[in-house]
């Protein structure tokens, strides 16, 4: 498992140690060097990596738990081991990744090497720095640490242990390999510099051994068989004629849930089936559940670049709320589909008509939309029923388009 | 023969979702932001593997390692997402992993305005991996949407390095009718199976620069794979073969300039103006070209489509106008800061908005 190359730790740093411990559990788990993919990140524990005779991948500090699982998820050969290495700052900077990697209880072994200080830095306080060590030291910091054990144990994994006595440290090593899903293994560590000078000192700083396991699923990589999202169904045949020459430009402005955006998509249809280009924009509140809705078409006979849409040529509003979205963009000049309950804006030439009473709420922009198709005679309004028909509810998208004759007839 | 035209309805995110995949990325990793979000929810049912990540550093992280497994990750975002990526993706750059990220354009700074359309993050995804080339294509159509994709799937993997897609929240929301038969079939990039006798090195690139890529499914070779400065081998060292290497990750993207270079270049003869413009401001800037042309004035178009890096070709070009417009929806013009840096001159001029599209008729008045 070793490349031979001489490690670069202080005398006395329990790092070396550590890797020799993994090596040995390891080999003890029956595995070959390239069967293990060794991952590590920044802080005296990343530099294990030459250490080793394994694939390695050496990333971010904090973030190997996140590229391990990545590397996890990614990975073709069911045999292959990903072993994950980071100390206790890297613990601190990237507890998230611990606990997504254990909440998804992903097939990894996570080693904590814990020496209760960043060491690359100059010994500064980590998130999993105990407070005796802290009193002791005269940092004025009384924050409790992290158990980074219990955690992991609480957001899932299936083997959490912290081990203080380094006889015991390839034991539990194997025991965490071995097993199915996500398992840490947190080693208390010494270090000559910052920390705990000897094994008496760690003992007196550090949080009890622990145990910790659960039967949670093994977190599973996901491979589908997918088609293409755009099928026939996407495919518009022009059949029917337009009388749209340049361009006309619609607004349509409404209430969420009240079939704004769905009318606006069949006007577009009913463009393209007629033969025309046509573009369409939503926009609406960010909770789309309430508020405004409002959508912008554009039809031409020309292909469409430029979306934009400054005067409408016509404009349907079926609530107030939609009204106040577009009333500074529309004047005497816009042809004005506006429903009874709404105050028609001064200055306009508003056609007024009862869309929510006839169409109902839903109904009401389709209804409005239908009646200037008949009135203006721009399109065909057997290429809205058309396209109507094709949707989900396109029976009573009919009704909808239909209940705009009574208008048309009074 | 010319095909028959087969209208459809479609957003622009529908069309880049389909041709990445297409063209062989196989995982989504997804963090939902707007107005990226459509990537996200097309990207659930069309991608064979798809990962919902806790966070955009997550993102990053997750589609290394897979990178690094022999994936082609792809990820969508908008500018706090990318904010969150960008040590992640120095990392992945570094390491020299192929994977595409989409970044769709929407109001800044900050939270901004998510809904709300802009092209204000050439600035950033220009500087993201600080005096290094990201390759960076920006589709200006829905043509661009599909073959843009596919090139970036195949700079991707050819040049080992994240590439990005820069949208923007108008060109992959809003619907618009399409000839579906003006694309060509994507066929799914084939990756070379590398065969090596004796030591591989990870970091050992031949004369193209490009390292040859093995990932962590073998049992014939060590794969050694590093973000930190390192030797061939993929170990930490600092010696002047790593600070080589460093330098190469610029210079395998550099030199091929002129071979990821993407541009529609409308050349008007004796005209000595010339619009430049990218993205979604490009579309403006073809139908202003035209009322311009209508009015008997003479101008010239280049929509650039890959930013960055910048072609000799486009360089080229504009020496050869005495006069340049940019247009682009940010406040002071980017692409024209990072061409001509942010002093304007007589010569060199720009047309731009913040908080809503260009309109054709604001080229037009500028231009007059």
């Amino acid at each position: 498992m070793l490349s031979g190359v001489k490690a670069p730790f202080c005398p006395g740093c329990s790092h070396g140690s550590s890797v020799k411990y993994l090596s040995k559990a390891l080999t003890e788990c029956g595995y070959n060097p390239l069967d293990i993919i060794l991952v590590s990140d920044i802080g005296c524990s990343g530099l294990v990596d030459p250490l080793f005779n394994t694939h390695t991948i050496h990333g971010l500090h904090g973030r190997s738990p996140a590229l391990a699982m990545g590397v996890v998820l990614g990975i073709n050969e069911p045999n292959k081991k990903v072993i994950t290495i980071q100390g206790d700052g890297g613990a601190t900077i990237g507890l998230q990744h611990i606990l997504e990697a254990s909440r998804r209880n992903i097939d990894m072994t996570l080693i904590v090497l814990n020496n209760l200080i960043y060491g690359m830095t100059g010994g500064q306080v980590s998130g999993l720095s105990t407070n005796d060590f802290k009193t002791d030291k005269r940092i004025p910091d009384n924050a409790p640490p992290f158990d980074v054990c219990q955690l992991a144990h609480q957001a899932g994994a299936t083997y959490v242990t912290r081990v203080n006595n380094p006889k015991e440290i390839t034991e539990k090593l194997v025991e965490a390999i071995k097993t199915k899903g996500f398992s840490l293994v947190e080693i208390s560590s010494l270090c000559q510099p910052y920390g705990a000078k000897k094994l008496t000192q760690l003992a007196e700083w550090i949080e009890d051994e622990i145990l910790l396991t659960n039967n949670h699923p093994v977190g599973q990589n996901i491979s589908k068989e997918t088609a293409s999202l755009i099928n026939e169904k996407h495919f518009i045949e022009p059949k029917y004629k337009s009388a749209i020459e340049g361009k006309v430009e619609v607004i349509i402005a409404g209430s969420a849930g009240g079939g704004v955006q769905s009318a606006a998509k069949l006007l577009a249809e009913a463009g393209i089936i007629s033969g025309l280009s046509a573009t369409m924009k939503g926009e609406y509140p960010i909770t789309v559940g309430t508020g405004f809705s409002l959508a912008e078409v554009i039809l031409s006979k020309k292909e469409i670049n430029y979306t934009g849409l400054e005067q409408p040529d016509v404009a349907i509003i079926v609530t107030d709320n939609g009204l106040l979205k577009v009333q500074n963009k529309i004047n005497k000049n816009t042809n004005l589909y506006i429903d009874s309950k709404v105050n028609p804006p001064e200055n306009t030439n508003a056609k007024i008509f009862d869309f929510n009473k006839m169409a109902g709420k839903k109904g009401s922009a389709l209804s409005a939309i239908s009646l200037w198709i008949e009135e203006s005679g721009l399109l065909d309004i057997n290429a809205l029923r058309d396209v109507a028909k094709k949707h989900k509810y396109g029976d009573v998208l009919l009704k909808a388009i239909d209940s705009s004759k009574d208008m048309l007839v009074r | 023969m010319k095909k028959e035209t087969k209208n459809i309805f479609i957003d622009g995110s529908l069309l880049i979702t389909e041709a990445l995949v297409k063209a062989g990325a196989d995982i989504f990793v997804g963090y939902p932001i707007t107005p990226s979000n459509r990537f996200y929810s097309y990207g659930q049912k069309r991608f064979p593997s798809f990962y919902p990540a806790p966070d955009e550093i997550s993102v990053l992280q997750w589609m290394s390692g897979a990178a690094a497994a022999g994936k082609i990750p792809v990820t969508a975002t908008a500018f706090p997402g990318l904010a969150l990526m960008v040590e992640s993706l120095n990392m992945a750059y570094a390491m020299e992993l192929p994977m595409v990220i989409v970044v769709t354009q929407r109001l800044g700074p900050s939270t901004g305005s998510a809904t709300i359309g802009a092209q204000g993050d050439l600035g950033i995804v220009n500087g993201i991996i600080s005096g290094f080339p990201i390759p960076t294509f920006c589709p200006s159509n829905f043509e661009d949407c599909w073959t843009l994709s596919q090139k970036a799937v195949e700079t991707a993997v050819k040049l080992r390095t994240p590439v990005i897609l820069l949208t923007s929240k108008e060109m992959v929301m809003t619907s618009k009718s399409f000839d579906f038969n003006k694309l060509e079939e994507i066929k799914p990039l084939k990756r070379d199976k590398v065969e090596i006798n004796g030591e591989y090195k990870s970091y050992q690139a031949g004369e193209d620069l490009i390292a040859p890529f093995i990932d962590f499914n073998t049992n014939k070779h060590q794969v050694r794979i590093n973000s930190s400065m390192h030797n061939e081998t993929g170990r930490i060292v600092k010696n002047e073969e790593s600070i080589n290497i460093s330098k190469r990750l610029a210079e395998k993207i550099n030199n091929n300039a002129s071979e990821l270079a993407s541009f529609d270049y409308k050349k008007e003869e004796g005209s000595n103006k010339l619009i430049i413009s990218y993205g979604i401001s490009s579309l403006a800037a073809l139908d202003a070209v035209e009322e311009i042309q209508a009015n008997n004035q003479k101008v010239s178009l280049l929509i650039i489509k890959t930013l960055i890096p910048l072609s000799e070709d486009i360089y080229n070009i504009i020496d050869s106008y005495k006069e340049v417009l940019f247009v682009e929806e940010n406040l002071n013009g980017q692409l024209k800061e990072i061409i001509f840096g942010k002093r304007n001159t007589q010569n060199i001029t720009s047309v731009n908005k913040f908080g809503s599209m260009i309109a054709p008729s604001e080229i037009v008045n500028q231009f007059a």
